[in-house]
């Protein structure tokens, strides 16, 4: 099934507790904002019908519990998954500290088969309150290093970004498999994330 | 240990007489001795396959030639010889002046009559309850499977096993962790130990036990049909404790296994072993609890049949009384029909009745404040009414203690309902004003309040739903959440108050999810609800520490502050989490995890046809958690999922269960017509949200939502479809064999998360790694056993991990400390062949770089990597650093390990029972006893005669050794021979007082003080040479380097000899062409010394310990000196080199005699035995395999 075009995209919203996955999810389904949700337990499940390149696809958003002890549960839904959206929170920096983690814990328990090039997306929600905590360049720096995810700002409060960047979500999980063979061409993004593998701290782990 | 004197018919058949005096023999059981003859064999044979275990040991008193009395026993000749020295001592001369032959036994058995009696009276009841064939079986279980001595055996079973399709006839013993076979048939021994913690299967049939293990092998056992449910039982039991230890986190208190408080249940009337009596009423005291729902710490004490007289039917219901130390309870035998709970504090008498008309029926009236019940056919009246007073006398009610001052901020919050009114039709005001007037006249009819009774008349009313008013008092009482309540009168309001003094990051959590429980509902729109919840939680997150906060328990919360005050939400919070929903909100979710596993199960039970597409889709997991951590309320419209919790409360998770299931087959077409996991959700979720109740309506709905089907509708349904099919003890049951799954996989995940993390190590495939992250695990928990022998916990020195990243955390958990690395480095790696240098313990140093007292996972690998690996330069270059000081200091090169007594492989074949003839000591070998090292070395050096200054330099090599060993042992001096050996029964005592861990606190004190003298060393000016490199820290720097060899610091000669000691032992053997390389060696290091004597700086041990450099010269001589071990004859050959050498060229000074690492390397890898050991892969997989075969056969472990 390599090359086939899938007609149903899988899309994972992954993130610390209250960072507005719910929100999100539900800003781009129903066109709407609630402060009534109940906390996730185990995982909530929407559809949308979204037109990429004049296709018609089925999208499935599978939002998450973001509570840590949840973490490990998360293996059941991951399975199959085209994309994976990391949310934080621009208010709490410990939101944006965790996304390491959730991607790393996303890769590992997924098995995706081509790891270095799985398509993420990074959201910084709530950018419509004040007490702002995380900067965009932070936020960008850090996407940066990985691999060049995209990064939007967004408010699901307010609806921005929010239609965009899941349009972008649903673009990059179907033009997955191509572009595997294009970033094979650029051997700068690997040096990128070698950089980081020398780093003094994990010395242990590959000067032997 | 002397016995009743009994009269022998046969007394020669099988034994052998080894004393003889006048009167008495002291004989000697054949088959307990190290002699090998056909007859030991057979008697072995008899004795094993018999499963009978006489006391090897006897004395008999023979007043004449014919007549023999058994007057004495004993498990090991120490004992059997004190008794004889007794005799000596008292008996025989006295005897030697009676006349007649009667009356010297008379008075011999009289005489031993009454030391028996002082021995049993004085030792008191504990040794005589425990059935001497017991406390015989538990020596030899502990001898033949190394048990430390506080690893109880519960029983033993005469037993079957199949190997290889040959049955062995054996015996099977059970203790508290584990379940060993052994059989011993005609010469071939046979062992197996199980932990119960590695037990993933267990099944029964009418003659076998099935075992299945984490490593997929699978064990059965063949037992009399009597026992085998006895077995079974006690497995189960054994291995559900063991998981739940496992299940712990090692941060929160430990769940107590101490069985104490079941000793004084019923002891004289038994005849069991003590411990299993006691298991057993462990278990009966569980179901007791989970029946009635009873507090946690309430121990069931006994019960009695009697009938309980039901004024509402006019009759009396036969049943058993139950009581424990707060209450009397009740359950008819017809299941249902009638239970009671009535709380001993609220009793105000108990007597009997022996009046009315069946006055001779037994009667006893219990009465309380409100009411009185009658019970009668009591067959033990008397007996049962001394115990409910003696109980009553010493029961403690608890009082709301004074209080000085409440925090006035705030005050308990009542029910929310009361204050956020919803507006109910007509309808349904009429509606529960029906249902309100149903419970009265049932509460007038069957009682109110605790001690109603309680009938299958109840859930009939609570299937409809309890009406709002009554709800807080129902749920209390069905949860059992009011016992916990009335218990601890007060302490929620402390626990309110504690937790608001202090922030915590669960504080964090729970204010996070404040406004994210029941946001529907208008009181949760408002600072009362939501303050309210936010002190439940925090108050709850206080009192469970293991729980904390876990999402779901706001929304359960928030339901129960509607319609109970905050306290009582509170308690049900409590209630729910510790007795009704076990382990399901703790740090892993467990115990919903096993559920789904349970719910999997019955699905594919009941529902076959959509399990097999449900398992294919992969949709259980995913939609069966939200169902069960907020009992429905995430997943169901309010107002609906209310009925549930109502039922939930009654029958417990069973609700949910049947609930589920009916949910699941209602949706059976859809589901099967679903192609994938979204579909399915979909349905699920269209199916779930149009749950509807017409009787209660929370809020006017602003959207419209298609109905699907009526609460009450799919109650029914539920009940009348699975009800009767699914019990709670069914569910119990499955729960024990989900837990043992779930928590195993736990680990298998964790440790294949793990395997990812590591896939680019250079080292290992993954594979390989996985193995060996198991045997990390195991020999933790083995380490663990042996260590609470020696009555030490393991010190945790490792500071607290930072929080950020959870593979962080999984990791973690496999760091190895110094007793784990030790065992694994010297299972699995070759260089577990040298045994003059203690390289484990080096290599431990030089990696643990912290001096935290553990390798992490990574350090771990890497060093494992090396010396397994096949990379020649690399690993010769690690045994280089090694052997350069500070890791090998003076005082170690002066005294060497004592090198391992050499062992002839495995036991094959040992007698059946040959450890009551064996030398206690074999035994304490396996335990490090480093008074063993000084005895030795002491003599050793003693007998070394070309040492002029013998004396001095004994002493002092063995205070050094001394100061060695206190690396990790401290010593207790003088502990005289006869101490030590006494008898096996000391054995732990012995091992206390020989060897008492210090463990790392000293290691990192050690080290810590070399790295003080590194810094010494280092602030000294004049180091201008490369000679700082020679810390510890500089040897670990250097070790991480791998290119660059200039670093390494050259080698003294002393070192050197210490270093290829070390590698002959590790190659094996030495031969020409290596004794050539070493004289060619010590030639280049002569070269050096007398060409370049400016480099000949201080070395670091002469810093280290200020001496004259003579000194370390006649020390230097006293080590290399021909050893006269015999194991080091390895050895020798090369050893014979050095002598001639050093004679010959007696004028190079010691000092200057140096060796770089790059004239070691090419000259030692050139030879070629050396280049072959050192080139060779070792395959780890291989080793470890061998090493947990090892393990099962309880191959004693000897480091």
């Amino acid at each position: 099934m390599a090359s086939r075009k899938k007609s149903l995209l899988k899309v994972i919203i992954l993130g610390d507790s209250s960072v507005g996955k719910t929100s999100l999810m539900n800003q781009y389904v129903n066109k709407r904002f609630s402060n009534q949700y109940k906390a996730t337990i185990g995982a909530d499940f929407l559809t949308k019908e979204v037109v990429v390149d004049d296709r018609v696809v089925t999208m499935q958003i599978w939002d998450t519990a973001g509570q840590e002890r949840f973490q490990s549960l998360g293996v059941a839904f991951y399975r199959g998954a085209d994309c994976c959206v990391l949310v934080f929170d621009v208010t709490a920096p410990n939101t944006f500290k965790n996304l390491d983690s959730w991607r790393d814990e996303f890769l590992i328990q997924a098995s995706p088969r081509d790891p270095e090039h799985f398509p993420f997306v990074v959201l910084g929600n709530k950018v419509d309150l004040e007490n702002r905590a995380v900067s965009q360049k932070r936020a960008q720096q850090w996407c940066q290093l990985k691999n060049d995810i995209p990064y939007f700002e967004t408010s699901a409060k307010e609806g921005i970004n929010v239609e965009y960047a899941f349009q972008t979500i649903a673009k990059n999980a179907l033009a997955q498999e191509a572009e595997v063979e294009l970033y094979n061409e650029f051997p700068d993004q690997i040096r990128l994330n070698a950089d980081r593998n020398n780093r003094p701290r994990n010395a242990d782990n590959c000067q032997c | 240990m002397w016995i009743q004197p009994k009269e022998l018919l046969l007394p020669m058949a099988f034994w052998v007489n080894e004393i003889t005096s006048k009167y008495f023999v002291l004989q000697r059981r054949l088959g307990h001795d190290q002699s090998r003859g056909f007859s030991s064999l057979l008697v072995g044979t008899i004795d094993s396959v018999a499963n009978r275990k006489p006391p090897p040991f006897r004395i008999l008193h023979t007043p004449s030639a014919e007549i023999y009395y058994e007057i004495a026993n004993a498990i090991t000749h120490e004992e059997i010889v004190k008794d004889w020295e007794w005799l000596k001592s008292n008996l025989f001369r006295v005897l030697n002046e009676m006349e007649t032959e009667e009356e010297i036994t008379n008075f011999t058995i009289c005489k031993i009559q009454s030391l028996y009696e002082y021995t049993t009276n004085s030792k008191g009841n504990e040794e005589t309850i425990d059935s001497s064939n017991l406390k015989i079986a538990a020596a030899k279980f502990r001898q033949e499977f190394h048990m430390p001595e506080d690893e109880n055996l519960v029983n033993y079973y005469s037993c079957s096993y199949v190997k290889n399709k040959i049955p062995r006839q054996g015996c099977l013993y059970i203790s508290m962790n584990y379940v060993c076979f052994y059989s011993f048939m005609l010469g071939t021994e046979t062992k197996l130990a199980i932990r119960f913690s590695e037990i993933v299967e267990i099944k029964k049939s009418s003659t076998w036990i099935y075992i299945r293990t984490t490593n997929n092998n699978n064990y059965s056992f063949g037992l009399f049909p009597l026992y085998v449910s006895e077995a079974h039982r006690l497995i189960n039991q054994l291995n559900k404790m063991a998981l739940d230890e496992m299940m712990q986190n090692p941060e929160s208190p430990k769940v107590e296994h101490e069985l104490s408080g079941f000793q004084n249940q019923t002891r004289l009337t038994s005849k069991k072993p003590g411990l299993l009596r006691d298991l057993k009423a462990r278990l009966k005291s569980e179901d007791y609890k989970i029946f009635f729902r009873l507090p946690a710490n309430e121990i069931l004490d006994g019960k009695i049949k009697a009938d309980l007289w039901t004024p509402y039917a006019k009759r009396f219901s036969s049943g058993n009384i139950f009581l424990s130390p707060n209450f009397l309870c009740f359950r008819s035998d017809v299941k249902g029909l009638v239970n009671l709970v009535i709380p001993l504090r609220i009793i105000r008498s108990a007597e009997k009745k022996d009046d009315g008309p069946s006055r001779f029926e037994n009667q006893i009236i219990v009465s309380t404040s409100e009411s009185t019940f009658l019970f009668s056919k009591i067959s033990e009246r008397d007996f049962l009414l001394e115990k409910i007073s003696s109980l009553l006398a010493n029961i403690h009610v608890p009082v709301r203690s004074e209080r000085e001052k409440y925090d006035m901020s705030w005050s308990i919050q009542a029910a929310l309902m009361n204050t956020f009114k919803i507006e109910l039709t007509d309808q349904m005001i009429e509606k529960q004003n029906i249902k309100l007037k149903k419970w009265e006249d049932h509460f007038r009819e069957y009682g109110r309040g605790i001690t109603m009774f309680r009938t299958t008349a109840i859930i009939n009313l609570v299937i409809e739903g309890i009406p709002d008013a009554l709800r807080q008092e129902l749920w209390m009482l069905l949860s059992g959440a009011i016992h916990e309540k009335e218990t601890n009168p007060g302490l929620y309001e402390d626990l309110v108050e504690k937790s608001a003094s202090k922030h915590t990051s669960t504080h964090d959590e729970i204010e996070r999810d404040l406004h994210r429980s029941l946001p529907e509902h208008p009181a949760f729109q408002h600072a009362d609800g939501i303050g309210a919840l936010r002190r439940v939680l925090q108050a709850y997150a206080l009192r469970n520490q293991a729980v904390g906060y876990c999402q779901a328990m706001n929304i359960v919360s928030s339901a129960f502050l509607i319609f109970c005050d905050e306290e009582d939400a509170f308690w049900l919070l409590a209630s729910l989490c510790e007795n009704l929903l076990p382990d399901y909100y703790n740090d892993k979710i467990v115990g919903a995890q096993i559920d789904q596993g349970v719910l999997n199960e019955l699905i594919s039970e009941h529902l076959p046809n959509l399990h097999a597409h449900l398992e294919e889709l992969g949709v259980i997991k995913m939609i069966s958690l939200s169902w069960f951590l907020s009992i429905f309320l995430s997943v169901i419209p309010y107002e609906s999922a209310l009925y549930i919790i109502d039922c939930f409360f009654y029958d417990g998770a069973k609700v949910i269960f049947i609930i589920a299931l009916k949910i699941l087959e209602w949706n059976e077409d859809k589901l099967l017509a679903c192609r994938d996991d979204g579909e399915a959700m979909q349905v699920f979720n269209e199916y779930l949200n149009g749950i509807y109740n017409n009787e209660y309506q929370l809020l006017k709905k602003t959207e419209i939502v298609k109905q699907s089907q009526s609460v009450q509708t799919l109650l029914h349904e539920a009940y009348s479809r699975f009800g009767e099919n699914i019990s709670t003890q069914k569910i119990e049951e499955l729960r024990n064999k989900h837990r043992r799954l779930t928590v195993h996989q736990f680990d298998a995940d964790n440790e294949n998360s793990i395997v990812k993390n590591f896939k680019d190590n250079i080292y290992f495939e993954p594979e390989e790694l996985r193995l060996l992250l198991v045997a990390i695990r195991e020999e933790k928990k083995n380490i663990k056993k042996n260590q609470k022998t020696l009555g030490e916990s393991p010190i945790q020195l490792s500071p607290h991990p930072e929080n950020d990243g959870r593979m962080r955390e999984k990791i973690e958990a496999y760091k190895v400390d110094f007793d784990t690395f030790r065992v694994l480095f010297c299972e699995l790696t070759p260089w577990s062949r040298c045994h003059s240098v203690d390289l484990s313990e080096k290599l431990f140093r030089l990696t643990d770089k912290k001096c935290t007292g553990s390798l992490d996972l990574n350090q771990f690998v890497r060093v494992l990597g090396i010396v397994c690996s096949d990379k020649e330069v690399e690993k010769l270059k690690l045994l280089y650093i090694l052997h350069l000081p500070p890791l090998l200091s003076r005082t170690e090169l002066e005294n060497p390990v004592k090198p391992e007594k050499e062992k002839e492989g495995p036991e094959v074949a040992v007698e059946a029972e040959d450890f009551f003839s064996d030398d206690p000591s074999e035994s304490i070998e396996a335990l490090p006893s480093p008074t063993d090292h000084n005895f030795i070395e002491g003599s050793r050096l003693s007998t070394d005669q070309r040492n002029d200054a013998a004396n001095d330099t004994s002493n002092y090599s063995l205070n050094s050794q001394n100061a060695r060993t206190s690396t990790f042992y401290v010593d207790l001096p003088e502990l005289s021979a006869k101490d030590r050996f006494e008898s096996i029964d000391t054995f732990s005592d012995i091992s206390d007082l020989g060897a008492k861990p210090v463990n790392f606190e000293t290691i990192s004190n050690l080290s810590q003080i070399s790295d003080l003298n590194v810094m010494k060393l280092e602030n000294q000016p004049s180091s201008t040479s490369s000679f700082d490199t020679k810390s510890l820290s500089s040897l670990r720097f250097i070790f991480d380097q791998s290119e660059s060899q200039q670093q390494i610091p050259d080698m003294k000669r002393a070192n050197f000899h210490a270093l290829w000691k070390s590698l002959t032992e590790i190659v094996g053997a030495s031969d020409a062409e290596m004794e050539k390389a070493y004289t060619d060696l010590i030639t280049i290091g002569e070269t050096y010394a007398n060409s370049d004597k400016e480099e000949s700086l201080d070395s670091f041990t002469q810093l280290g310990i200020p001496g004259s450099s003579d000194e370390a010269d006649n020390n230097g001589n006293t080590t290399l000196s021909p050893t006269t071990e015999p194991s080091s004859s390895i050895a020798s050959s090369c050893f014979a080199a050095i002598e001639t050498h050093r004679t010959s060229d007696a004028s190079v000074s010691q000092d200057k005699w140096q060796i770089h690492i790059n004239q070691f390397i090419p000259t030692v890898i050139a030879v070629k035995s050396i280049s072959d050991c050192f080139g060779k892969h070792v395959s780890l997989k291989e080793s470890i395999e061998k090493m947990q075969k090892n393990r099962r056969k309880c191959v004693p472990m000897k480091y």
